[in-house]
């Protein structure tokens, strides 16, 4: 076929879609190649159990960036968030359940501490303040910190005028949230172990740190930013999964005209006098294009996929060296029935939010100490949804999903042991263990399950060692030194080859804000290119 | 502000540094000093009688120049030995690793034992040499007013920022990726073998509460290079006569420039009128009147001495937010001859003996900080002074000088009281691996926990770093944000212990630079 587009955008993920969409709606001439027979890489939803569809990997939406959902119109699209109410936190013989709404949160809080409920009057203002300052970080391309010249800084200009004009107490909680532990971040204002806990969680999901590690507090503003409708901290499931946002930004980008294969995996990218201009496919089937994007990580991107002498090896060096560690699995549950909670009987609203397993600050930071050397943990933190309860159309009448995102289970095993289907039975069963601890008849319950090792997550997404972020979200990884120190702005050493996924600024998560930028970066750079022309 | 008095708080290294710099510009200083004799952590013990053991840092290589020569220490006998070997690292299968002050000799040694580790050892060195390079310009800079950036804080970003720029731009990019990193990263990427890694990472957590893993540790490991001959192995320096004979050395340099020097006399608050500081009051009774009062002793030690109706809730409530977490303990142990540590011959154990010999090994040691315990297997860091200079031990016979860690301040269900004795066993029998014989030799043993460090030499928390040298008291805001100019909490009251920029370690640069900064101020 002679065909020439415009981009070829490799991977039909989440980032890889809004990335075509947006050059589409540009006037582009757009191709998606996935390798799987479905959209959505790890925003992906799959009927495992027959009659019960399960969210694979991602379970939860916040942090998609809401100028994305309007410019795309995805709700027209069939984008429908329902919002998840309130945590709750199962301790020993008692139970911490936050809600939305925050006088019934500060009452139940009030139970456990009165310098708590105080003080999270303070705290949540505070964050959602903090969040609106960091927000446009995550709407602008990096700086090259590697050259002094203005014209890097310059985009930072008005944050740093924001920043000056902030008053000190502000100023002193952005700075600690940059650097601190989310545990020494929290142990300023509350005392109360299952909220600090539960809370400090949100700042170690997907990475491999505890509680304890410096850096985490960042994270936990990183989850601070997401937000539905405008309301910060608001979590929700879309409704007919995480896939169904996938799809709804598939649908979005065929509307302006992006052509999506799917069952198509790229072997390799063309490069002519060091210029990308095109895909092979693994049918051998080649593809020209102006510009090839990847919405891959850069290990896939860089060592997989082109030819040695494309790169330099200073940069290969670069590329090798960025850490990805996956430390996080998934454990999907089909159950015939809703199961009741020790420390708190019923099946009431409380199982329709969030339930967290993370009682202490210690128990979280022990299961992390168990993944540091190697090993999943002995008992996990759990992040764990009954999305039936809001969505029934996810299971069989009467019958449920229990989505569990579990952490940690660390790629790397320790003694050269390895994530066969003996360690991945060994980490599931485990897990089920820790349910029943809190559900104490949970496996009465259980019709079928799917445990997903960090390893699954790379064999079925593609993503390096299973890290759901596409590279570790650690403070030397992040802004301008993501994906590789120097090429934080989506351009690549090879001309005509783009990054756009979550491997690039601003990370991870299903926020779809590296594919937007991405495109605006690129179509920014084609103006230019044409002036100068 | 008119020239007047002005009262230092505390005898410490910084403390003289800050008092004889200030007294050197002309100006009228008396300095306080709780125990009978300056020196702070200094100051040494006699473990046995004829046995000299040093203060709580044992190396004093860090020692900023310019420090030395503006108060002329070599005039009050200040002599110091430079070992060749930096860091001698026995490993539990006796083996072991030596890092000496040439990189080549190191990787010539290394490459028995991993030839492509011993390839990456020079080139590893240089670009920590290079990175610490740009960190000794930061150190000596007066971090920047964030509220109204003055033209002298300009004047400085842009020294920095050429600074920067000579590094070139990879090496920048390097610098950047590499301050927010952990230590175990930062050695890991570059070295294969975990007897490298290990003893190299201990540097990162040393005299802190971090482990190899946290973020933030790689910095502390560069600081420690920065500002000395250091690069990857870090320095040996020790001083002539002890740590004794430096603290003795700054004394007198303080008195002859006119330092009136008050020992054995605690400050038991600062006086303020308004907002301003106007003096002291001694535990006697005794005001002391004072145009400014500057503070050696730690940030939170410093808070607490202030009213805290005029500091408002506010501000104590970040002060006493101030990390000061201790974990480090001091063993000192006399022994009856030299001990034979693994491939230890006198040489090599004239600098620094790591026990630390994979980074597990170090981050389990640093676990124990989280749940309140003394670690079971503790890195270590000894000297041998005593190698360098026979006059610290009786004919034939040393001293051995010990950081243990981690031995955090405050245990979970167990008393320091009690548990001294216990980390001392736990230190014997941890180098007894590493040295077989070593316990035999022991005449007499000494443990100076956390705890004693609190109430002997008065560091809260028993944090010898005054704060700890996280990223997140780290620079423009050590020991916190808008605190960080060494004017600290009143007008006129400042800050020149190692709570403040650039941190803890026998340096003298947080006491020189505040008294740079006070003198700025006093020409207003």
């Amino acid at each position: 076929m002679a065909k020439r587009y415009d981009v070829v955008v490799i991977g039909g993920g989440h980032n890889g879609l809004v990335n075509a969409a947006y050059l589409a709606k540009a006037g582009l001439d757009v191709l998606v190649l996935e390798r799987r027979h479905l959209l959505g890489g790890a925003t992906l939803t799959e009927e495992i159990v027959p009659g019960f569809r399960f969210s694979v990997f991602s379970y939860v939406v916040s942090l998609l960036r809401p100028e994305i959902i309007r410019e795309l119109e995805l709700p027209k699209h069939g984008l429908e968030i329902l919002p998840l109410d309130g945590t709750i936190t199962p301790t020993d013989g008692d139970y911490l359940w936050r809600v939305n709404d925050h006088g019934k949160t500060i009452r139940e809080l009030r139970r456990w501490s009165l310098n708590d409920a105080e003080a999270y009057e303070d705290y949540g203002p505070l964050m959602a303040e903090m969040g609106r300052f960091i927000k446009p970080i995550l709407s602008i391309p990096p700086p090259d910190p590697g050259k002094i010249s203005p014209r890097e800084w310059l985009p930072l200009g008005p944050l740093a005028k924001a920043f000056k004009d902030l008053p000190t107490r502000l100023q002193t909680t952005f700075v600690q949230l940059m650097t601190m532990s989310a545990a020494d971040f929290l142990d300023q204002w509350f005392e109360t172990e299952p909220l600090k806990a539960t809370m400090s969680a949100s700042g170690i999901i997907g990475t491999f740190q505890g509680p304890r590690s410096p850096g985490t507090a960042y994270v936990l503003l990183h989850h601070y930013m997401g937000e539905i409708d405008g309301a910060f901290r608001a979590w929700g499931v879309p409704k007919g999964g995480t896939g169904a946002i996938a799809y709804a930004i598939a649908n979005a980008a065929s509307e302006f005209g992006v052509e999506i294969r799917t069952e198509a995996p790229v072997a390799r990218i063309r490069t002519a006098g060091g210029r990308a201009d095109g895909v092979v496919l693994a049918s051998g089937e080649e593809i020209d294009a102006g510009v090839v994007m990847s919405s891959l990580d850069s290990r896939w991107t860089f060592i997989e996929l082109l030819e040695d002498g494309v790169l330099d090896d200073d940069f290969k060096a670069d590329v090798m060296r960025y850490k990805y560690r996956g430390s996080s699995g998934k454990v999907n549950l089909a159950l015939d029935g809703l199961p009741e909670l020790a420390c708190k009987p019923g099946t009431g609203e409380w199982l329709r939010g969030a339930i967290s397993f993370s009682p202490s600050i210690d128990y979280i930071e022990r299961a992390y100490d168990d993944a540091k050397y190697g090993r999943p943990s002995a008992r996990p933190y759990i992040d764990m949804i009954i999305p039936t309860l809001v969505d029934p159309t996810m299971a069989p009448p009467g019958k449920h999903v229990m989505s569990c995102f579990v952490q940690y289970a660390p790629y790397h095993l320790a003694d050269g042991a390895v994530w066969d289907d003996a360690a991945r039975e060994a980490f599931g069963q485990n897990v089920i263990d820790t349910i029943e601890e809190r559900f104490p008849r949970i496996r009465d319950h259980i019709v079928g399950h799917q445990f997903v090792t960090p390893k699954d997550i790379e064999d079925i997404t593609g993503l390096t060692e299973g890290n759901i972020f596409a590279g570790e979200l650690s403070l030397e990884q992040l802004f301008f030194n993501r994906p590789v120190p120097g090429w934080a702005r989506y351009r690549t050493p090879v001309d005509g080859l783009w990054m756009c996924g979550s491997a690039t600024h601003p990370g991870g998560g299903i926020m779809g804000a590296p594919g937007r930028i991405a495109a605006l970066e690129y179509l920014k750079h084609k103006r230019k290119g044409r002036r100068a022309a | 502000m008119a020239k007047g008095r002005i009262v230092v708080i505390g005898g410490g290294h910084n403390g003289l540094v800050a008092a004889a710099t200030l007294a050197k510009a002309g100006q009228r200083v008396v300095l306080v000093e709780r125990a009978e004799r300056v020196g702070g952590i200094l100051r040494g013990s006699e473990p046995a009688p004829g046995f000299r053991a040093p203060g709580l840092i044992h190396t004093v290589g860090r020692l900023r120049r310019s420090v030395v020569e503006d108060l002329g220490l070599a005039a009050h006998g200040v002599g110091t030995v430079t070992s060749a070997a930096r860091i001698h690292a026995p490993m539990p299968d006796g083996s072991s690793v030596t890092f000496w002050d040439d990189a080549a000799r190191t990787a010539d040694e290394l490459r028995a034992r991993n030839v492509h580790d011993a390839d990456a050892y020079p080139g590893f060195d240089r670009k920590m040499r290079a990175i610490a390079s740009f960190l000794a310009h930061v150190q000596v800079a007066i971090p920047p007013d964030p509220k109204v950036p003055s033209i002298a804080d300009g004047m400085m970003g842009l020294k920095l920022g050429r600074a920067f720029r000579r590094l070139g731009e990879r090496t920048g990019r390097e610098a950047i990726r590499a301050l927010p990193m952990a230590v175990a990263d930062l050695v890991q990427e570059v070295f294969e073998e975990e007897a490298v890694r290990g003893p190299l990472a201990t540097r990162g957590v040393l005299y802190t509460a971090m482990g190899a893993w946290a973020t933030g540790t790689a910095q502390v490991f560069l600081h420690d290079s920065a500002g000395s001959d250091g690069g990857a192995a870090g320095s040996a320096v020790f001083p002539l006569g002890g740590t004794d004979a430096l603290a003795d050395a700054l004394a007198a340099a303080a008195a002859a420039r006119g330092v009136e020097i008050r020992t054995g006399t605690e400050v038991v608050a600062i006086r303020s009128t308004g907002h301003r500081a106007t003096g002291v009051t001694l535990a006697d009774g005794t005001e002391i009147d004072a145009s400014a009062v500057v503070s050696a002793a730690d940030p939170k030690r410093t808070a607490r001495l202030c009213d805290p109706v005029t500091l408002g809730p506010t501000t104590v409530w970040r002060t006493e937010n101030i990390r000061q977490p201790g974990a480090m303990a001091r063993v000192n142990l006399a022994l009856g001859g030299l001990p034979a540590f693994h491939g230890g011959d006198p040489e090599r154990l004239t600098g620094r003996i790591v026990i630390g010999p994979s980074i597990d090994d170090v981050e389990r040691a640093m676990d124990a900080v989280k749940y309140g315990h003394i670690a079971e297997e503790p890195i270590v860091e000894a000297t041998i002074p005593s190698l360098t200079d026979p006059t610290l031990a009786p004919e034939g016979k040393h001293v051995l000088s010990a950081v243990v860690q981690a031995a955090p301040r405050h245990l979970r269900d167990a008393e320091w009281s009690t548990e001294g004795d216990r980390l001392g066993e736990i230190t014997v029998k941890t180098l007894e691996r590493y040295a077989p014989g070593l316990g035999e030799l022991v005449e007499a043993r000494e443990v100076i926990t956390p705890e004693d460090m609190e109430d002997a030499y008065g560091l809260t928390g028993g944090d010898v770093q005054h704060a700890e040298p996280g990223l997140d008291q780290f620079f423009a805001w050590r020991p916190m944000f808008g605190e960080s100019q060494h004017r600290f909490l009143l007008d006129g009251l400042y800050l020149a212990g190692s709570g403040a920029h650039p941190g803890g370690g026998i340096t003298g640069g947080p006491g020189q630079n505040a008294a740079r900064k006070i003198i700025k101020d006093l020409k207003r």
